[in-house]
């Protein structure tokens, strides 16, 4: 997939001006995350698996 | 001196049979004698410390003190006095310096340990090799061609060098598990919450750690301890009592329930991690396997949380002065700055799903066994390793075994082995000791029971004159 307009335009909505020589780089590295996303959004989940942005470690539901 | 640790040093000042003095004199000497070829230190602060160590020397509390002139050293995220907190960058060099050191730093000085010097580091913590360009690669002591591991290679070096005996580091996605790996020493990666990071340089703060290393379990325990309680300026940080795991470790492997991981993280790793998790196995008495699902995934939700979090905090200066990142850095986190919120969003989700199931794995397990690295280390500058039948970035890759155990916050105690590649038997791989969430006593019993063994070690590098 070509991620090319996405880039320019959250580039200039971020007030990023990409170089030529870093938007080969960025190109690479936005593809990399974006292999990323495909494999997170793959993942069938239920409105109770929300994070709420705040992360608890959980510990096993077992007596000491 | 470079062969003594942390436990028998401050035994020996408490009881008067040595200085702080002459133990941070000896440390000094060493990273005088190493450091033009290891290249841990980005500063070594010799008056400070030597001040400091004639303090300790002099304290009516000397024979109290738990790490009575032990010197340490600490990774360049962590604020020192005096000192603008460099993260490995060229920016931060014009941060106003710090005003006081940061509160791990107070608690082990509290102690009667004496800081000696800053670290190398990858820049921004956002690496796992220490080729850093700014400050220059971190080379492995036990084979200066090759890389350190990152991000807290300076870390792992100055340990395995023999210039201090106790290092601090950070850990977001493998940062002292990888080192330590590489360059053979003891690493703990304490539960998500577990340490304040009040004063350390951010790189992803929802998936920061901070943990010490060592070249023994004992080491790592001492210091851990000593770093435990709350802190409320650091918000992740959990509202627990201190949970001593130093008078734990004579349980040894005991009682422990022990399984291999299996799936992804057998099917990343190269013959030598292979054989070093086989021997960790066997000498924990366990053929038991078990898999975790959806490695792939926590470690895509890792991979976007890094991304969108350390591309958001740098923003301001990737639009003002890009070109001053590290090359090896900048082209990332444009990229990273451009991440939609819906991927970050998606990425929290699988990571609170994937820690649920984590969960119930560890209702019958107390230690799982996991390759730290998927193999020894690269030499400095190697682009590209193959893996699994795949062609993958080399230094990236470092963090594929790592990266879904710091996912969802589980502590981790990494031990080196040694002779497990038959190419190159001088170099060491470390094994992860993984456990549930707030149960650092039982990855560090286990590392002390391997210890013990003599199967797990890390010695000196000798770095002889031309090494």
């Amino acid at each position: 997939m070509d991620y090319g307009a996405y880039i320019d335009a959250a580039a200039a909505t971020l007030g990023l001006n990409l170089t030529q020589e870093q938007r080969k780089g960025v190109n690479l590295y936005f593809g990399l995350a974006a292999s990323m996303a495909v494999l997170v959004q793959g993942l069938p989940l239920q409105p109770a698996d929300e994070s709420g942005n705040v992360f608890v470690p959980v510990a096993p539901q077992v007596p000491e | 001196m470079s062969a003594a640790g942390v436990v028998g040093m401050a035994a020996a000042v408490r009881e008067g049979r040595a200085t702080a003095a002459a133990n941070v004199q000896l440390c000094l000497d060493r990273i005088a004698a190493t450091d033009g070829r290891v290249n841990a230190f980005t500063s070594v602060l010799a008056e400070r410390a030597l001040k400091r160590a004639q303090a300790v020397d002099a304290s009516p509390r000397r024979q109290r003190m738990k790490l009575a002139g032990v010197p340490f050293a600490v990774k360049n995220l962590f604020d020192v006095a005096g000192l603008p907190t460099l993260a490995g960058s060229k920016i931060e060099r014009e941060a106003q310096p710090a005003a006081r050191d940061a509160l791990l730093v107070r608690r082990l000085e509290a102690e009667g340990a004496v800081l000696v010097g800053a670290l190398n580091m990858d820049e921004y913590a956002y690496g796992f090799s220490t080729e850093n360009t700014h400050y220059g690669a971190t080379c492995n002591p036990h084979d200066l061609a090759r890389i350190s591991g990152g991000s807290s290679g300076g870390s792992a070096a100055a340990v395995a060098a023999g210039q201090v005996p106790l290092t601090l580091g950070s850990d977001t996605n493998g940062s002292i598990r990888v080192p330590a790996s590489l360059c053979g020493t003891f690493g703990l990666k304490p539960t998500f919450g577990r340490l304040p990071r009040t004063g350390s340089y951010p790189f992803v703060a929802s998936l920061d750690h901070l943990g010490p290393f060592a070249r023994g379990a004992a080491d790592l325990a001492l210091a851990y301890d000593l770093m435990q309680g709350p802190d409320p300026q650091d918000p992740a940080c959990a509202q627990r009592d201190i949970e001593p795991v130093a008078p734990l470790l004579e349980r040894g492997a005991a009682g422990l329930r022990v399984a291999v991981l299996d799936g992804w993280f057998r099917e990343m790793a190269l013959p030598e991690a292979l054989a070093a998790v086989n021997v960790v196995a066997q000498a924990l008495g366990t053929t038991r396997l078990v898999e975790l699902p959806e490695v792939a995934r926590a470690r895509a939700a890792a991979f976007l949380v890094t991304c969108a979090e350390g591309g958001a905090l740098h923003l301001d200066d990737l639009r003002r002065r890009a070109e001053d990142f590290d090359p090896m850095t900048r082209d990332r986190f444009l990229a990273n700055a451009l991440v939609p919120a819906a991927w970050l969003v998606q990425a929290q989700r699988v990571r609170h799903w994937f820690a649920r199931r984590v969960a119930q794995v560890f209702e019958t397990v107390d230690v799982l066994i996991a390759p730290a690295t998927p193999c020894t280390a690269p030499v400095i500058g190697t682009e590209w390793l193959e893996i699994n039948g795949q062609r993958l970035p080399a230094r990236a890759s470092m963090g594929l075994l790592t990266q879904p155990i710091s996912c969802v916050g589980l502590p981790v105690a990494t031990v080196p082995l040694w002779g497990m590649n038959p190419a190159a038997p001088h170099l060491p791989i470390g094994v992860q000791l993984i456990a549930a969430p707030w149960r650092e006593d039982r990855c560090l019993r286990a590392a002390a029971a391997l210890e013990a063994t003599g199967l797990c070690s890390a010695p000196v590098a000798a770095l002889e004159s031309g090494a």
